[in-house]
């Protein structure tokens, strides 16, 4: 195999600075929708007292475990020894932290008092999933620095694999303290289960991979460098797999709670009768997320064309929107059985009153803060990559396939 | 440990909404206060009530009957708000387990209000932190005022006296015993919350009277008086 040379991104400076001036507007329109709110009181946004986490959460979570997943790309190099996947690894450090830091940015400007951020970091209760929540995220960011420093200095390379054993370790943990967040609650009949947490794992690698491959192609596309087939062809087949895994795990996870009869109700609302929930179940989640991708990278022809790769990843990624909105959303949004068989008539919570379901309608405001993390996690992947070498010179097969270099020598 | 607490008779209750309009009053503008309101007045008045009455009916149409069930925060002995909090804002007062938020560490995360089962958790609109039932905090641990006023608002506010208040770990305070002798029950036990309110049923009392207990049977007019009637006037029409 040839030896790595990592380019600064060469895109033309108008065209640089073009893409930093959107993404810098879609950041000051999330930063004002976030001041927007923070200025006028909950009331401006969806949420109510029975949907207490909205939009900006579904975001906040994808991005945060996309992070997770973004770094898998570096360890399956680092950790599992696959030399093709090394070439990689940089920019998979980058964008798992720029994922991450856009998530948090969401997360901590969607909580009812961000000026308070330093209470949450000084004072812990540790009895909460939360505040351990809050030290595998800082702990990931300092661990993937870490990380990306074995991988780009000469001298760190030889703790490249303990360092990023450990970091992977801790991704593994980190996403499964995002699920526990949601199966560690018993008080809503959605959650309650460990299988959370694992399935979290899983969407991560998928949701992560989708996004690193998206990124990853528009990256080498506008400064012209190959993308070899071989490698295409492997990113799109791990694509796949942990697609298929998401379903797998789906599927287990309802037939868990399909199996008790006291979650039946629960079940028939996300799977039958709850409306827009049910639909981004069946249409977002299964379809768009899971069967669709699936049937674009297993298909003979179209999976070898890099514009189907990237349609797949990105339905990938709104599946994952869509099944986070309904993990997140469509489980506050069913009603607390208060008081069995009975329905509440008056005065109720929001979600109690004639025992129907919570009403959420995502507010605009929210959604702009939401499209604001992305545009952060962007932003510093840009910046990153034009100004450090962490994009590869080449992917073409010749350079980094071992196999091919073997082909070629014999 | 003393667990203060109240214990409600549904029995009794008839839906008034005076605790809830006491609550709001005394704690809006004390010390949990303020709770916004953005639409206090309408059809479906939003805003921040430690203290709601939900009213449900039983059966079917035509034959049910209306329940009036006021729910706040249960200061469950095993409060599961209090566990997930990141800063440990959410607290129980050990000398007397009332379950309180401490709105300063609040980051307004709203993961306490998911953690409980019974939904009384209520994020303050515009203050943005959690805030929920005190028990009247400020006016139970009131030193300066009268024993008798040391109360929550809701109690004293009561018309038909359907709220009791004391201490639930004294067998002999007037909570106990009615729990006791009155088949008090707590708010879906299997959570395993061990919630310290607790709710008398609601009981039906029926009068079961014959036909003979509506005649007098022991008249002693009509023993005694043995005098045959013919029409003339008796003692009975005269006019007194």
């Amino acid at each position: 195999m040839k030896r790595i040379v990592y380019r600064e991104w060469r895109i033309a400076p108008e065209r640089y600075w073009g893409i930093l001036a959107i993404l810098a507007g879609v950041i000051a329109i999330g930063g004002a929708a976030a001041l927007y709110m923070e200025h006028e009181g909950h009331w401006v946004t969806g949420m109510t007292n029975s949907v207490v986490w909205g939009m900006p959460h579904v975001f906040a979570v994808f991005l945060i475990v996309a992070a997770s997943g973004a770094l898998n790309v570096a360890s399956i190099g680092t950790v599992f020894g696959k030399r093709l996947y090394k070439p990689l690894g940089r920019l998979s450090g980058l964008l798992a932290s720029a994922l991450l830091v856009g998530g948090l940015l969401v997360l901590v400007l969607d909580l009812g008092r961000p000026d308070r951020l330093v209470v949450a970091m000084t004072t812990y209760n540790f009895s909460s999933i939360f505040a351990w929540n809050i030290f595998l995220y800082t702990g990931f960011l300092i661990i993937t620095v870490g990380y990306l420093w074995t991988m780009a200095e000469r001298k760190g390379n030889p703790f490249m694999r303990p360092v990023g054993t450990f970091a992977f370790l801790w991704r593994l943990a980190l996403t499964t303290g995002t699920g526990s967040i949601f199966g560690f609650l018993v008080g809503r009949q959605a959650y309650d289960t460990a299988i959370l947490a694992p399935m979290f794992v899983v969407m991560s690698f998928a949701y992560g991979l989708a996004v690193y491959i998206l990124v990853l192609m528009f990256s080498f596309h506008l400064d012209e460098r190959p993308i070899g087939e071989r490698m295409l062809k492997r990113l799109k087949n791990l694509l796949a797999l942990f697609v298929g895994a998401v379903l797998y795990f789906t599927l287990v996870y309802h037939l868990t709670k399909l199996y008790g009869a006291k979650y039946s109700d629960v079940e028939s609302f996300i799977l039958v009768n709850g409306g827009i929930y049910t639909f981004l179940f069946w249409f977002g989640w299964v379809l768009v997320g899971g069967l669709v991708p699936l049937g674009i990278l297993y298909h003979p022809e179209r999976s070898k064309s890099a514009s189907w790769v990237a349609a797949a990843c990105g339905f990938v990624i709104v599946g994952g929107l869509a099944a986070l909105y309904v993990i997140i959303i469509g489980s506050q949004a069913y009603p607390l059985e208060m008081f069995p068989g009975q329905t509440v008539i008056e005065f109720g919570l929001p979600g109690d009153i004639g025992g129907t379901v919570a009403g959420y309608a995502p507010s605009f405001p929210e959604i702009l803060l939401g499209i604001g993390g992305v545009g952060v996690a962007m932003l510093i992947t840009a910046v990153g990559i034009r100004v450090l070498q962490f994009l590869p010179e080449s992917l073409a097969d010749q350079d980094v396939d071992p196999h091919a270099m073997a082909r070629s020598a014999g | 440990m003393t667990q203060l607490a109240l214990v409600i008779d549904l029995n009794v209750c008839v839906g008034c909404h005076a605790c809830v309009t006491s609550c709001k009053q005394w704690n809006t503008s004390g010390w949990a206060g303020p709770m916004v309101d953005e639409n206090p007045y309408d059809a479906d008045p939003t805003g921040t009530f430690f203290n709601r009455v939900q009213t449900f009916e039983v059966g079917n149409y035509p034959q049910t009957e209306t329940v009036h069930f006021p729910k706040s925060c249960l200061h469950c002995e095993d409060p599961p708000c209090v566990p997930v909090c990141p800063t440990g804002a959410s607290y129980k007062r050990e000398d007397n387990g009332v379950v309180l938020v401490d709105y300063d560490k609040c980051i307004g995360c709203k993961y306490c209000s998911w953690a409980c089962p019974y939904g009384v958790r209520e994020l303050d609109e515009q203050q943005k932190v959690m805030k929920k039932c005190t028990l009247c905090i400020d006016r139970i641990t009131d030193q300066t005022l009268p024993e008798s006023e040391r109360k929550p608002a809701c109690v004293l506010a009561c018309p038909t006296s359907a709220r009791l208040y004391g201490d639930v770990h004294d067998p002999d305070s007037e909570v106990s015993v009615a729990i006791r002798e009155r088949g008090g029950y707590p708010l879906m036990p299997e959570w395993g919350t061990r919630p310290a309110n607790h709710y008398l049923p609601r009981r039906k009392t029926r009068m079961h009277i014959t036909e003979d207990e509506l005649q007098r049977a022991d008249n002693p007019l009509t023993k005694e008086d043995i005098t045959v009637y013919t029409g003339e006037e008796t003692l009975d029409d005269v006019t007194w």
